[in-house]
């Protein structure tokens, strides 16, 4: 009897932990809204970067290319969210979640529009806006499986507007960018447009938030 | 005789009491000043702010400075784990069981950043020749509630940092000229790509968590420099991490300094007869006000101590200051209603003309 009631007992104790550590986990690996994030294309092996150089042609805005390395602070970008409705801090970004890309160093956000790439004819993207805030067409949609974007998983960049998916397919600038990638958008979903996080501050959800969820 | 064998045993006990006290383990609350009761923001709080004072850089000329820091490490490693906490609680520091003991670097480095601390000296005037990898400037959102009470927010760095290698790398290369002798009399300048030779290196990403404070009081665009943070730079150092705070606007209050100012809607009923209510505060406690005289729209009252903690001395506080008007009644009066208000209020008519703009 003692044994059986020591191995119920035990097997109980197992299973919250478990349990508990399941309903933990997830939220502790995401991307959080308010964290700077470096993002990987996983195909090229390049970084989403921006600088303060113009497009040639297209729409003359700030052009954003893909880099190769990895000790760059122009290739960080911060997670927030849709004009005039911000996240919380530290929430956890969920799949299907409409989010902007704020580029760190210059202030203006991920964005697309009907213009053509200057090197593959795809969908120009651009650096757009002042201070974090620019127009309805800096908002992405992350498409991933699960419910909430995973820091190690590859995802995709879906754009609220145009619909096109945020690409690499390896064309390479000259002078003054040289070997900088193109990044444009592409209108179906495929083996060029996922994205990882790499290097980045990412931000804790808040402690108190966790408890409120698990009550 | 029997004096010196008193002696004796006084000096034994005293003896035996001191071994006791010392064997026992350290009073890690008394060490960081908190309660038995304390949360682990205010144990956070109190490491942060016991760190600056006690570092041994600071203390050049204390000899015990380097044990009452490893003291204050010691205390902040137990009492900030769950686990180790309850186990000192029951057991004391001598039942708590053999883990892994984090240096009080990494503790250190986690409020503050990788380099320690420069105390006082400017970073800039000393590493002038050095490169320095890029700064990253994170713009942190902050609530007013926050602002109020103070907080920590954990972030996890994810950096490249640059490990040893086996081999020889390139370092330092720069454009030189050579001279060349092409015959008798006959030299030749070049331009020649020269480097020197370093021991290799590799980036390689790694994590640590850091402890960012919201500090009470803390006002818009205060920085939060973590040394040391920031960008690799593979000839020289790693640039600085900062968080810029951005004190987010608040549905009911209005900031201005370290005052807080909020408006209430009352009923005609409630100026004119007085009334009583609550004003829930920024940490939940209640406001509570009181009027029996007649409320006038626009009036203000001011409520001392009801503001924020001021940054530099939290112990002082701003007002709160509150703006009434009046919502008048919706639906028309009848004529036997009007009648009655006249006879109640015994306010003539008053009509008075006059210009209310002066120019603005």
């Amino acid at each position: 009897m003692d044994a059986m009631e020591t191995v119920l007992a035990s097997s109980l104790l197992v299973l919250l932990l478990w349990s508990g550590a399941e309903g933990r986990e997830p939220e502790l690996n995401s991307v959080t809204c308010g964290s700077l994030v470096k993002l990987l294309n996983t195909r090229h092996n390049v970084r989403l970067h921006s600088h303060d150089v113009k497009y040639g042609s297209g729409s003359g805005q700030q052009s954003v290319t893909g880099v190769e390395n990895a000790d760059d602070a122009n290739s960080y970008w911060q997670i927030r969210g849709k004009p005039n409705r911000p996240c919380q801090r530290g929430a956890a970004i969920k799949c299907g979640e409409a989010i902007r890309f704020t580029h760190m160093k210059t202030g203006r956000n991920l964005h697309t529009h009907h213009f053509s790439s200057p090197l593959s004819n795809n969908q120009e993207v651009s650096a757009f806006g002042e201070n974090g805030e620019g127009d309805d067409l800096d908002v992405w949609t992350v498409q991933c499986d699960g419910i909430h974007w995973d820091r190690d998983e590859a995802v995709r960049f879906k754009h609220l507007g145009t619909d096109v998916f945020l690409s690499v397919t390896g064309e390479q600038y000259g002078h003054p960018i040289r070997g900088q990638r193109e990044v444009h958008g592409m209108s179906s979903p495929n083996q060029h447009n996922w994205w990882r996080t790499m290097e980045g501050v990412f931000i804790r959800p808040n402690q108190e938030l966790l408890r409120h969820d698990e009550l | 005789m029997a004096a010196k064998g008193m002696n004796l045993c006084h000096v034994c006990c005293l003896l035996l009491y001191v071994i006791t006290a010392v064997l026992a383990g350290r009073d890690f609350y008394k060490i960081l000043g908190v309660t038995k009761s304390a949360s682990i923001r205010d144990i956070k709080k109190a490491y942060r702010k016991l760190a600056l004072q006690l570092h041994p850089d600071r203390n050049q000329d204390d000899p015990k400075a380097q044990d009452k820091f490893a003291d204050l490490g010691a205390a902040y490693e137990v009492l900030s784990d769950e686990e180790k906490r309850k186990q000192y609680d029951a057991y004391g520091e001598d039942g708590l069981k053999e883990g892994h003991h984090s240096s009080h670097n990494d503790i250190f480095s986690s409020f503050f950043g990788d380099f320690g601390f420069m105390f006082g000296g400017n970073r800039q005037q000393q590493d002038r020749n050095i490169p320095r990898g890029n700064d990253i400037i994170l713009d942190l959102e902050v609530t007013l509630e926050e602002v109020y009470s103070g907080n920590f927010v954990e972030v996890v760095r994810n950096k490249p940092v640059a490990r040893e290698a086996p081999g020889k790398r390139k370092c330092n290369c720069r454009q030189e000229m050579r001279t060349t002798q092409l015959g008798p009399g006959r030299f030749q300048m070049t331009q020649e790509m020269v480097c020197d030779e370093c021991p290799n290196v590799k980036l390689v990403n790694e994590e640590r968590t850091l402890e960012v404070e919201i500090e009470q009081g803390v006002r818009d665009e205060m920085e939060y420099p973590f040394i040391g943070e920031g960008e690799p730079h593979i000839d020289g150092e790693p640039g600085d991490l900062r968080f810029r705070i951005k004190v987010l606007k608040h549905p009911v209050f209005e900031r201005k300094g370290d005052d807080l100012y909020t408006n209430v809607t009352i009923s005609l009923v409630e100026a004119l007869v007085g009334f009583e209510m609550d004003i829930v505060h920024l940490d939940g406690h209640k406001v509570h006000i009181v009027r029996d005289k007649i409320t006038k729209p626009g009036a203000r009252m001011w409520k001392k101590g009801e503001g924020l903690p001021n940054f530099d001395n939290i112990n002082i506080r701003g007002s709160l200051i509150i703006t009434f008007d009046v919502e008048f009644p919706q639906t028309q009066l009848d004529d036997q209603q009007k009648d009655g208000i006249r006879g109640l209020l015994k306010q003539g008519p008053v009509q008075k003309v006059y210009n209310g703009l002066q120019g603005y």
